[in-house]
């Protein structure tokens, strides 16, 4: 390789790099940007929802214990709860459960009355409750529905009546439901929102109640056994926004927004390098090889 | 001294005539100096040398530049906290249902300072979240559950405004456990506790997680976060706070 080869090869070489280099300074910016934002990619609620009740009528009161799978200390324990009690949900990691109830002051470590094992999806709800006569109670895990039809209300009926063993619930003379046995559940119906007089009836007995039902929000209703009548009690499963607004909320214009500090060294410091690499440029041309 | 006439014309030949014929050596007059400039191809060497340097500081003090973000608003200072507000609780939702919950006028975290009445907030025409005209006020998305009710109940502000920090300037710095109060239009407050504080990129905006149904009473505030894009004019991420109401 001749000398001036050589040089030819060296000076593409740092020519080169100073192309990186330009270019670099050119992407900096973009860079950054897509650095910065760099967030933990958050997963999606690993939670699920459990309410606990007890509607076995004629049943005593219950304490319940919630265990997750293969451990023996309890995660919650609801105590005292009654005939016609339901708690509000609670949020639990994803995964599986057991409930037990025992008779209300009974020690943890006796033999729970009713025991049970469920598995808890993330985003899910669910409602167990204990059902059935108070001589032979089981424990029902009912799937709750959060998710309504677009400007629906979803309402699903529990008869939790002894004391009428069919019940037919009524909405405004509509018929919600007919006939429902003791100790069952009917499946979510999609309503109107609106307000709404609501009546349980049994053969002998009847109860009314006025419910307001929104939209995009899910109720159950309860039938339970009063004293010598049947009561109603409206729960509500679960609500959401009327209308989920698109993507992202441009919350924010910028004035605190960290920004280029524009000091004098640095520009100083671009503009002296701008002129030496104008200088090395000149000097290069006019020492261009006469062939 | 030769007599010889050949003699005498050498006599006047400079005696550096064997170098005058070598271009690289020169004499710089009126100075007992003499330089040795060196040959075209090292001179190239050092005009590409001194080309990269120039480009290589060009391109350092730039990255420079552009790095050495200055944060006039840093946030390292302790917050103003704001008093906690004094009332009544309001009921849980669970009991409350059969009436509906007041809508709610103000908003206080004492954590971060914040105090501001609440404003509506609808949709724009392209279907996003309104936000507030001003940066100084909060505002209520008011097609979502009330605070205090079941349901996640959205709350947007401002992280600034052109030329200086908004209302939820600080909503970034919450933590799990701090308390967050609602005022209700009957004077009772809704109180919620800090369950997570997340940053998302809008284009990933998890909208089921704030907007989509909840069994229990929820509260969701919004603001902007993350980086600044100049082209566009915003944010390119939103931070959220999930809080849950307490009794």
């Amino acid at each position: 390789m001749t000398h001036r080869a050589r040089v030819r090869r060296i000076s593409r070489l740092l020519a080169a790099c100073a192309m990186t280099l330009a270019m670099l300074t050119v992407a900096a910016p973009a860079l950054a940007s897509a650095a910065t934002p760099a967030m933990p990619a958050t997963p999606a609620t690993l939670t699920g929802w459990l309410r606990l009740a007890n509607l076995s009528p004629g049943a005593p009161a219950f304490d319940i214990y919630l265990y997750p799978v293969g451990n023996m200390d309890a995660r919650l324990v609801l105590r005292d709860i009654s005939y016609g009690m339901v708690s509000g949900y609670e949020a639990v990691p994803a995964g599986g459960y057991t409930v037990a109830m025992r008779r209300a002051g009974q020690p943890a470590s006796s033999l729970p009355v009713l025991s049970s094992t469920i598995s808890v999806g993330a985003g899910h709800a669910y409602t167990i409750a204990s059902m059935g006569p108070s001589s032979a109670p089981r424990l029902e895990l009912l799937n709750d529905t959060l998710t309504t039809p677009k400007g629906k209300g979803l309402v699903r009926i529990i008869q939790a009546s002894l004391h009428q063993s069919r019940v037919t619930v009524t909405a405004d003379g509509h018929v919600l439901v007919r006939d429902l046995a003791s100790g069952s559940a009917t499946s979510y119906a999609a309503v109107t929102p609106r307000t709404w007089n609501v009546r349980a009836s049994g053969e002998t007995m009847s109860a009314t109640d006025r419910d307001t039902w929104a939209a995009d929000t899910s109720y159950t209703l309860v039938v339970l056994d009063g004293a010598g009548h049947l009561e109603l009690d409206c729960l509500t499963d679960g609500a959401a926004s009327k209308v989920q607004p698109a993507g992202g909320a441009a919350m924010g214009f910028g004035g605190t927004a960290p920004r280029p500090d524009l000091s004098p060294r640095w520009l100083a410091g671009m503009a002296g390098g701008g002129l030496l690499a104008a200088a090395g440029a000149l000097w290069l041309r006019r020492t261009r090889p006469v062939i | 001294m030769t007599t010889d006439p050949a003699g005498l014309e050498r006599h006047h030949e400079p005696p550096y005539l064997a170098d005058v014929q070598v271009p690289a050596r020169a004499r710089v007059p009126g100075l007992a100096l003499r330089i040795r400039v060196p040959g075209r191809k090292v001179q190239r060497l050092l005009a590409v040398a001194v080309l990269a340097m120039g480009l290589g500081i060009t391109a350092a003090t730039t990255v420079g530049l552009l790095s050495a973000n200055h944060d006039r608003y840093a946030l390292d200072a302790a917050p103003a906290r704001a008093p906690a507000p004094q009332g009544q609780w309001a009921a849980a939702p669970s009991e409350a249902a059969a009436q509906r919950v007041p809508a709610p006028v103000f908003l206080t975290i004492p954590a971060i300072g914040v105090r501001t009445r609440l404003i509506r907030l609808g949709l724009t025409r392209s279907g996003a979240l309104q936000v507030p005209r001003t940066t100084a006020v909060a505002g209520w998305y008011s097609d979502s559950p009330r605070p205090g009710a079941i349901g996640s109940a959205v709350i947007g502000g401002h992280v600034d405004s052109y030329v200086g920090p908004g209302i939820f300037f600080r909503l970034r710095l919450l933590h799990r456990g701090d308390r967050i109060y609602v005022r209700q239009a009957n004077g009772r407050l809704a109180v919620f506790r800090v369950n997570a504080v997340r940053r998302y990129l809008k284009a990933r905006f998890p909208t089921s997680e704030v907007y989509g149904p909840a069994p229990t009473a929820q509260l969701r505030l919004i603001t902007c976060g993350g980086t600044f894009d100049p082209a566009r004019g915003s944010y390119l991420s939103n931070v959220i706070v999930y809080a849950t109401l307490t009794t």
